[in-house]
């Protein structure tokens, strides 16, 4: 659920100026990670283990649904911090149960808690607060499976929330949320270098405290690529586009933005690994505000952190 | 009148589901191809085995080590622990051609690859 300010409401649309260093910075990891993986070709990755690509693209989900019988418990943090004033800093951390009960279908479920840090944000009320704040649950199939003639893999997801904390605001609510992504991942060069690509669709129905109802939707798509510089580490880079509508249809479309940044995936050991990334909001524009970037809808930073264990 | 009105429709409910399932029916019938795998001293006995392509397999692997391993594969998507002197069972859809990586998951230097042809 999104807020606002005063300076946003009444004005007319007005993009901002992409952010040439943010802009740059993207081609160096691009350009970075191309060059590392020509290089890599030279190395021999054919007797490395296949590997599980759901994790090694940062916030972009890859195409894995794990091994069948295969079951893992995760802590999953996500964290977004700053606004267009004040202070602003929010964390929601999953705890997941995922398992697979066939080769083309995985399903995962469990808690959500949350912690909120607002202080002096426009349109925001101020607030330290932790707590318990719902739940989730997440369907995965796999709809085309990687082989060695065909390097892309494809798997469709639905994954429907239930919040008692809004994720923004950190108010008291009912929150409905029915997040659908396509995920692809494309294997460039053998066990060595991934491309990533994400579809998003996630429409929102909020009731507040104050009874009321919001309806709202956000919509998405991301590119990323991972090469896997050792058996056990992948680095990579990813940008996300992300577009907010006031309607869970494709009316009332309230601003855009892109987020930018790098990864890094550890296979720490065969039965556990740690996921992290950070992306920016490079570009912005918020329907009504000339001012640069999206801060209504989406914050300045957002990072992921990711534990998991097999068993 | 309305008992025939539903028997009729509950036999029209099952003629659809029986039509519905007739393409899945070749399916079930596909023979398994059965790969035999033996575990031993660490290593995989043979390390290269095949099968045919879209038909489901089925590996035997025998553990003759006196501890447990996991018949591991990523590209399979399956794993199963086997215990000490032991057999297990790890039943794999059908196949397009390619080679299938496998591995004791206890002891990674351990492999194997599947060739389905």
């Amino acid at each position: 659920m999104s807020y606002l300010g005063e300076s946003a409401k009444g004005g007319i649309m007005r993009a901002a100026k992409p952010c040439k260093g943010h802009c740059a910075l993207l081609l160096c990891i691009l350009g970075s990670l191309l060059c590392l993986g020509r290089s890599a070709r030279a190395d021999d990755a054919s007797n490395w283990l296949d590997i599980e690509t759901k994790y090694i693209f940062g916030f972009t989900t890859g195409s894995g649904i794990g091994i069948e019988g295969e079951k893992e418990f995760t802590v999953d943090t996500i964290g977004r911090f700053g606004k267009r004033d004040g202070h602003y800093a929010a964390t929601e951390t999953k705890y997941e149960y995922e398992f697979t009960p066939s080769q083309f279908v995985q399903i995962e479920f469990g808690a959500l808690g949350s912690i909120h840090s607002i202080g002096g944000v426009t349109g925001l009320d101020n607030r330290n607060s932790a707590g318990f704040s719902g739940g989730f649950a997440e369907f995965r199939y796999l709809a085309l499976e990687r082989t060695s003639t065909n390097p892309l893999s494809v798997t469709l997801a639905f994954e429907p929330n239930v919040r008692l904390i809004d994720e923004t605001s950190g108010e008291r609510v009912h929150n409905y949320e029915f997040e659908s992504t396509v995920n692809a991942d494309l294997e460039l060069l053998p066990n060595r270098l991934y491309a990533g690509f994400n579809l998003l669709y996630e429409p929102e129905y909020t009731w507040t405290a104050q009874d009321e109802t919001v309806r709202e939707a956000t919509y998405g798509s991301s590119a990323a690529l991972s090469l896997r510089i050792v058996p056990n580490v992948l680095i990579g880079g990813e940008v996300w586009y992300l577009r907010h509508y006031d309607s869970p249809g494709f009316s009332a479309f309230t601003g855009d933005a892109v987020m930018l940044g790098p990864n890094i995936y550890i296979q720490v050991t065969p039965k556990m690994f740690v996921m992290a990334a950070w992306n920016v909001q490079v570009w912005g524009r918020e329907v009504g505000n000339s001012l640069p970037l999206n801060l209504s809808e989406f914050e300045r930073q957002r990072a992921k952190l990711k534990f998991a264990w097999e068993f | 009148m309305s008992i025939q009105i539903m028997t009729t429709k509950t036999m029209t409910f099952a003629a659809m589901c029986a039509l519905a399932l007739l393409p899945a029916a070749p399916t079930l019938a596909q023979q398994v191809a059965s790969v035999e795998l033996t575990y031993s001293h660490g290593a995989f006995q043979p390390k290269e085995v095949r099968a045919p392509a879209n038909h489901p397999v089925v590996f035997h692997v025998k553990n003759m080590d006196p501890k447990a391993m996991e018949f591991e594969s990523t590209s399979l998507r399956v794993e199963k622990v086997v215990a000490a002197k032991s057999q297990g069972i790890v039943n794999v859809r059908p196949l397009s051609p390619g080679r299938y990586q496998f591995y004791d998951d206890f002891n990674q230097q351990a492999r194997g690859s599947l060739i389905v042809q």
